[in-house]
C-alpha cells in the first residue's frame, strides 16, 4: 500500500484552466488562482488515497449505501442492455460513492472559495466545468448556473486574499486543535494559503476521525495545519 | 431532465440487502413491497417486477434515494456545511446521468463481443476508458475483496439473505439504526447530528465506534477522542 505514492491521475492533472469566460485581471491573481488549484489537487489526492485504504478495510458487502436494484433499474432504461451480471450493480454501488464523493469535494472547494457554508448547483456546475471527466454532465447543468460560476469566480478571486476570511470559518469548527492549528498555520503561508486552510483541516479531521490512522500525508502550505491537527488528536 | 428511451422496470425479484430509503417513505423492508406486472414497452417478457415504495412518482425510480445521495454527501464535508435542495437534487440527476454513461460504454463492448451479460469486468474497463482512472484502482480491490467473502461463502448470497444478514447482525444493527433515524437536514444543530450519524453510517467497524461518534457531537475534544479509539479498531484489523 502507497500511502504517499499515490500516482496523480492524468485527468486530475490536466485540470484546465478556468473557462474562457472567466477574467483573471492581475498577474497576482493568476498567481494565487495556481495555487488554489494546487492545493486543490492535493485535497483530491489525499482523497483517493484515503478511499484505497478504506477499502481494503471493506468487510461488510451488504450494506450498500445505495440500492442495488435502484441501479439495475437505471442500468436498464437503455433497452439495449439486456443482461447484467450480479456484480456490476455491487460495484455501481461503490462506483457512485466514490462519484457523489468527487463531485461534492469539488463543489465544495467552489463554495469555499466564495467564502459560502451553503452547497448550492452553481457550485455543482463549477466542478463540473472545471473537470474533464465530469463533460458528460454538462447538460444537466443550466448554461445560466455556468455563467454564474463564472462570475463568482472572478468575485472570489478578488476576494481571496483576504485574511478577515479566516476567521468566519474557524467559529462553526469548534475544535480546541482548530485554533491551534490556525494560528499555527497562518504566520508561515501568504494570504491565499491562509484562505485555503479551512477545507483542508476540515477534512483532514474527518477523514482521521472515521478511519483513526494517524496517515501523515504532507503537502507545501497546509502542512502546518495539518501537524496542528494530529498535535490535537495526540 | 428528459430521458429519450423509455423506463424499463424490468427488475429480478431477489432484492435482497437493499437500504430502500426514499424521500417520500421510510421503507426498512423492501420485501414488502407492491407487485406490478411490467408495461407494454417492457422487451424482454412478462416477468412480474417489484416496485419501489407505491406513492413514490416513476420518476423518482430514475434517480438514487435522496437520502442515501445526502448521507454519502455529508461523509466528505465539513460539519458546519449546509447543502441546498437543488443541489441535491443535482447530484441525484448526475449519478443517474454517470450510471447510464458507464453502462452504455461497457454495454457497446459487450456488444462488440458478441455477449449478452454485462459484468464488472465490462464497467470497469468503461470507467478506465471514460477518464475514470482515479475510481479503477479501487474499485478493482472492492471487487476481488467481494469475490474472496463470496467464495468463503461458496455463493450462499443467493439463497439466504436473512441468514446471511444474520451473520452480520451486529454491524447490520449498527448500520441501519443511522439510515433509518436520520433527521431531515436543515438547521445546524440537525447538521452536525447527520455528521454523526454520517460517520456511523460509513464505517465498517461500528460496534465499538458507533458509539463514539454519538458523543463526538459535542465538539473538538469529543472528536479527538473519537479518533483514537477507531485508531484501535483499525489495529485490532490489522
Amino acid at each position: 500500500m502507497d500511502t504517499n505514492n499515490q500516482q496523480p491521475p492524468p485527468s486530475a492533472a490536466g485540470i484546465p484552466p478556468p473557462p474562457p469566460g472567466t477574467t483573471i485581471s492581475a498577474a497576482g491573481g493568476g498567481a494565487s488562482y495556481h495555487h488554489l488549484l494546487q492545493q486543490q489537487q492535493q485535497q483530491l489526492q489525499l482523497f483517493w488515497t484515503y478511499q484505497r485504504q478504506e477499502i481494503e478495510q471493506v468487510n461488510d458487502f451488504k450494506n450498500h449505501q445505495l440500492p442495488l436494484a435502484r441501479i439495475k433499474k437505471i442500468m436498464k432504461a437503455d433497452e439495449d442492455v439486456r443482461m447484467i451480471s450480479a456484480e456490476a450493480p455491487i460495484l455501481f454501488a461503490k462506483a457512485c460513492e466514490l462519484f457523489i464523493l468527487e463531485l461534492t469535494i469539488r463543489s465544495w472547494l467552489h463554495a469555499e472559495e466564495n467564502k459560502r457554508r451553503t452547497l448550492q448547483k452553481n457550485d455543482i456546475a463549477a466542478a463540473i466545468t472545471r473537470t474533464d471527466i465530469f463533460d458528460f454532465l454538462v447538460d444537466i447543468v443550466p448554461r445560466d448556473e455556468i455563467k454564474d460560476e463564472a462570475a463568482v469566480l472572478g468575485g472570489g478571486m478578488v476576494v481571496a486574499p483576504t485574511a478577515s476570511g479566516v476567521p468566519y470559518y474557524y467559529p462553526p469548527m469548534g475544535q480546541p486543535a482548530g485554533p491551534g492549528g490556525m494560528m499555527i498555520g497562518r504566520p508561515a503561508m501568504d494570504p491565499n494559503g491562509v484562505y485555503v486552510q479551512p477545507p483542508s483541516q476540515a477534512w483532514q479531521s474527518v477523514w482521521q476521525t472515521s478511519t483513526g490512522t494517524g496517515d501523515d500525508v504532507s503537502y507545501g502550505s497546509g502542512g502546518s495545519s495539518g501537524q496542528g491537527n494530529l498535535d490535537g488528536q495526540g | 431532465m428528459e430521458r429519450g428511451a423509455p423506463f424499463s422496470h424490468y427488475q429480478l425479484p431477489k432484492s435482497i440487502s437493499e437500504l430502500n430509503l426514499d424521500q417520500h417513505s421510510n421503507n426498512p423492508t423492501p420485501m414488502t413491497s407492491s407487485v406490478v406486472v411490467a408495461g407494454a414497452g417492457d422487451k424482454n417478457n412478462g416477468i412480474v417486477v417489484q416496485q419501489q415504495p407505491p406513492c413514490v412518482a416513476r420518476e423518482q425510480d430514475q434517480y438514487m434515494p435522496i437520502a442515501n445521495v445526502i448521507r454519502i454527501m455529508r461523509k466528505t464535508l465539513p460539519s458546519h456545511a449546509k447543502i441546498s435542495d437543488d443541489a441535491k437534487e443535482t447530484i441525484q440527476e448526475c449519478v443517474s446521468e454517470y450510471i447510464s454513461f458507464v453502462t452504455g460504454e461497457a454495454n457497446e463492448r459487450c456488444q462488440r463481443e458478441q455477449r449478452k451479460t454485462i459484468t464488472a469486468e465490462d464497467i470497469l474497463w468503461a470507467m478506465s476508458k471514460l477518464g475514470f482512472d482515479n475510481y479503477v484502482d479501487p474499485l478493482t480491490v472492492f471487487i476481488n475483496r467481494y469475490r474472496e467473502i463470496e467464495t468463503d461463502r461458496g455463493s450462499a448470497l443467493r439463497g439466504e439473505p436473512p441468514s446471511l444478514r444474520q451473520t452480520y447482525g451486529g454491524n447490520g444493527i449498527g448500520f441501519h439504526g443511522p439510515s433509518h433515524g436520520l433527521p431531515p437536514p436543515g438547521p445546524y444543530g440537525y447538521g452536525m447530528l447527520d455528521q454523526s450519524m454520517v460517520m456511523g453510517g460509513g464505517r465498517y467497524y461500528q460496534n465499538g465506534s458507533s458509539g463514539q461518534d454519538e458523543s463526538s457531537v459535542g465538539g473538538g475534544s469529543s472528536s479527538s477522542i473519537n479518533g483514537m479509539p477507531a485508531f484501535d479498531h483499525y489495529g485490532q484489523y490489522k
